[in-house]
């Protein structure tokens, strides 16, 4: 039985959404590895959302606004609390570049040395533990690793 | 890599073995925190006729007695600890060894439940201080040096109980195992006595010590900072180990199994009963081998042999490969991350199986399990590797990419035969063999919990700086 992630963190009004597009994309290899290391992770994607507009989307060239919303939605296995170490220690550096755009994210950088509060950052933004969250829907019940021993081989590179 | 630390700020048994056969350990509840705070600095600087506490510095020649000292969060309270600086510690820490949170993550549950704990650790609140002293094999030395501290700190902590160890000879624990063969080696610490080289990454002095770089970047640490570098916690267990029930489980297991009682002892362990590795020495324990082989082996290799990816040597549920899996591919981040630093010796008589106990005998290992954050180490190693078989990645041998022989995913199953819970409704142990999807494996069922916690408390290990910040706190 897989568990939902639904991060959901505000932008620091001002940010530069160029400069924050271009971060959240260089560091999607970095990401994509250390997700991959990690293993119990079945997919996870990032958006950048915009509360300004009435579709929540970023529109192209449209005018820079103050409500920003940096999204990371995934799937894993496991215990998140658990594994919270592991996790800065595998992706902190990652999210330590993208916390610094978000509001209340610099007092928790470097999260390696912050992990408690780090933890109690992600479960406070986290709109799957939300009262009105629903339990997720799952097409199959089977860990990462489980599918992998099964003969489903890594998807290389991501 | 090479970390200075200053071995003079440091209690010594984080970093040093004592390499002695009795130690004592005081459990022991704060009355008066001021004049406690007092007895702390008189042992800080081994004044009114008291044993200094040990530091990380090699004493030549060697002393009379090792002493250390133990807070638990309850015990830091006591000495005028904030509520709001007890926050920044180890998550762990915080909760305590008797919270329903703690016992039911690592296991103590049923039998092992803290309500049945002995010598007052039952009552986590009233548990503060944890004063551990060893001596080299003379009884009347310990007592006469618990007199002392008893002396000392009569009218200001009262003792709730004292529990004793005892070496067995050549490093044996009950069950009949050699132990005191790994250990992890920390960036900067001294060198151990006896050197045991192994094949496994040096690791970050900040798995050990507050205020140094760990493994995955940033440092644990505490506040206030008088308290936090240099400092470190430690689970302290009592183990009771039923050795009666052991011997009639591989008495009866190993002709379930197929194999001989020494093989399976051999096989939930990782070890044979004379210290050598099954990994080194798959068929039979041979003569123990010299400490430059004895602990230097990997799991994992590019080619068969050596390669034991699929645990056909050395299960993957072994209780060796279970608390530190060295080079095998485990979710989340390796090994090295969750290595633990063992302080523990047997108590009880040695079991003779020629002479059975009339009644029954409390036996088994006491002592601390030491590291940077309970949370991450202890805990996790407790409740990821040791109670579940979910942790270990999908991998095949060399040359088998599909996993004809075996995949390492379907080659464990329950929990540490040791240190689980086992009941018998869901305990199992895998003996691998191979064949596709674990296909051809023997699996072990039914066995119960052989192993009891009969006490525990966690606690932190402040610095020399840190214990005299704490013992001026409310004397200020
Ligand atoms: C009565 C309880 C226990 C018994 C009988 C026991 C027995 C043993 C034995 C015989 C060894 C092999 C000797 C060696 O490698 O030095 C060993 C290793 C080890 N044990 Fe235990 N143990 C017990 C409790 C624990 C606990 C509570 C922990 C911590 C959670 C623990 C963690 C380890 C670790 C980390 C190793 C070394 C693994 C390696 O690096 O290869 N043990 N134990």
């Amino acid at each position: 039985m897989a568990s939902p992630l639904s991060l959901f963190m505000p932008v620091i009004p001002g940010t530069d959404l160029q400069k924050m597009a271009q971060d959240l994309a260089q560091f999607q290899t970095a990401l994509g590895e250390a997700l991959q290391s990690i293993g119990t992770v079945h997919y996870a994607r990032t958006l950048i959302l915009d509360g300004a507009m009435p579709n929540l989307q970023v529109g192209a060239g449209s005018k820079p606004t103050d409500n920003y919303v940096l999204a990371i939605i995934t799937e894993y296995d496991g215990s998140f609390d658990d594994y919270i170490g592991d996790f800065a220690s595998q992706v902190g550096d990652v999210f330590n570049a993208f916390l610094k755009y978000v509001v209340g994210g610099a007092a928790i950088i470097p999260v390696q040395s912050n992990q408690q509060a780090f933890l109690e950052y992600l479960k406070t933004n986290d709109a799957s533990q939300a009262p009105t969250a629903t339990p997720i829907y799952q097409a199959y019940d089977a860990t990462v690793q489980e599918i992998y021993a099964h003969g489903i081989k890594p998807v290389s590179g991501s | 890599m090479s970390t200075t630390i200053d071995f003079s700020d440091v209690q010594g048994t984080i970093l040093r073995g004592y390499r002695v056969d009795l130690a004592r350990h005081f459990i022991l509840t704060v009355t008066n925190g001021p004049k406690a705070g007092a007895f702390i600095e008189a042992l800080v600087d081994g004044t009114d006729g008291l044993p200094r506490i040990t530091t990380a510095v090699h004493i030549k020649p060697k002393p009379e007695c090792f002493v250390n000292v133990a807070f638990t969060a309850a015990g830091l309270t006591a000495l005028g600890l904030s509520d709001q600086e007890l926050t920044t510690f180890d998550a762990g820490f915080q909760r305590g060894a008797t919270n329903a949170t703690t016992a039911g993550k690592v296991g103590d549950t049923g039998s092992s439940a803290p309500a049945n704990w002995v010598g007052g650790l039952s009552n986590g609140a009233a548990v503060h201080i944890i004063l551990s002293v060893w001596v080299d094999d003379d009884p009347a030395v310990l007592e006469k040096v618990s007199a002392t501290l008893r002396a000392a700190f009569a009218g200001c902590i009262t003792e709730l109980s004292a529990h004793d160890a005892k070496a067995l000879p050549d490093n044996h624990v009950h069950f009949g195992y050699r132990d005191n063969i790994a250990q992890p080696t920390v960036d900067g610490a001294p060198p151990r006595k006896r050197q045991i080289p192994d094949d496994q990454p040096v690791v970050p002095t900040g798995e050990f010590l507050l205020g140094y770089d760990k493994a995955g970047g940033g440092q644990y640490s505490v506040q206030p900072s008088q308290l936090s570098k240099n400092s470190s916690y430690a689970a302290f267990r009592i183990l009771e180990q039923d050795v009666v029930a052991f011997e009639q489980f591989l008495d009866a297991y190993s002709k379930t199994a197929g194999i001989s009682a020494e093989l399976l002892a051999a096989k939930v362990c990782g070890r044979w009963r004379n210290g050598n590795p099954i990994e080194l020495q798959p068929d039979d324990p041979g003569t123990f081998l010299p400490p430059s082989e004895v602990n230097n082996f990997k799991y994992v290799a590019p080619q068969l042999p050596p390669d034991d990816t699929l645990g056909l040597k050395c299960p993957i549920g072994s209780h060796i490969r279970r608390n530190n899996p060295r080079d095998m591919a485990v979710i989340g981040t390796d090994s090295v991350h969750h290595r633990i630093v063992r302080r523990a010796m047997p108590y009880g008589p040695s079991y003779d199986p020629s002479v059975p106990d009339p009644a029954p005998v409390k036996r088994g290992l006491i002592g601390y399990f030491i590291n940077a954050s309970i949370f991450n180490q202890f805990e996790f190693v407790q409740s990821q590797w040791s109670l579940r078989s979910s942790f270990v990645k999908a991998a095949t041998a060399p040359g088998d990419p599909d996993g004809t022989n075996g995949n390492a995913y379907f080659n464990i199953s329950g929990q540490d035969v040791f240190l689980g819970v086992n009941d018998p409704k869901s305990s199992s142990f895998t003996l691998a063999a191979i064949g596709q999807g674990g296909t051809n494996n023997t699996t072990i069922t039914g066995f119960s919990r052989m192993i009891t916690t009969v006490g525990a408390a966690y606690v932190f290990f402040p610095s020399m700086t840190g214990l005299r910040y704490l013992a001026g706190l409310l004397q200020r």
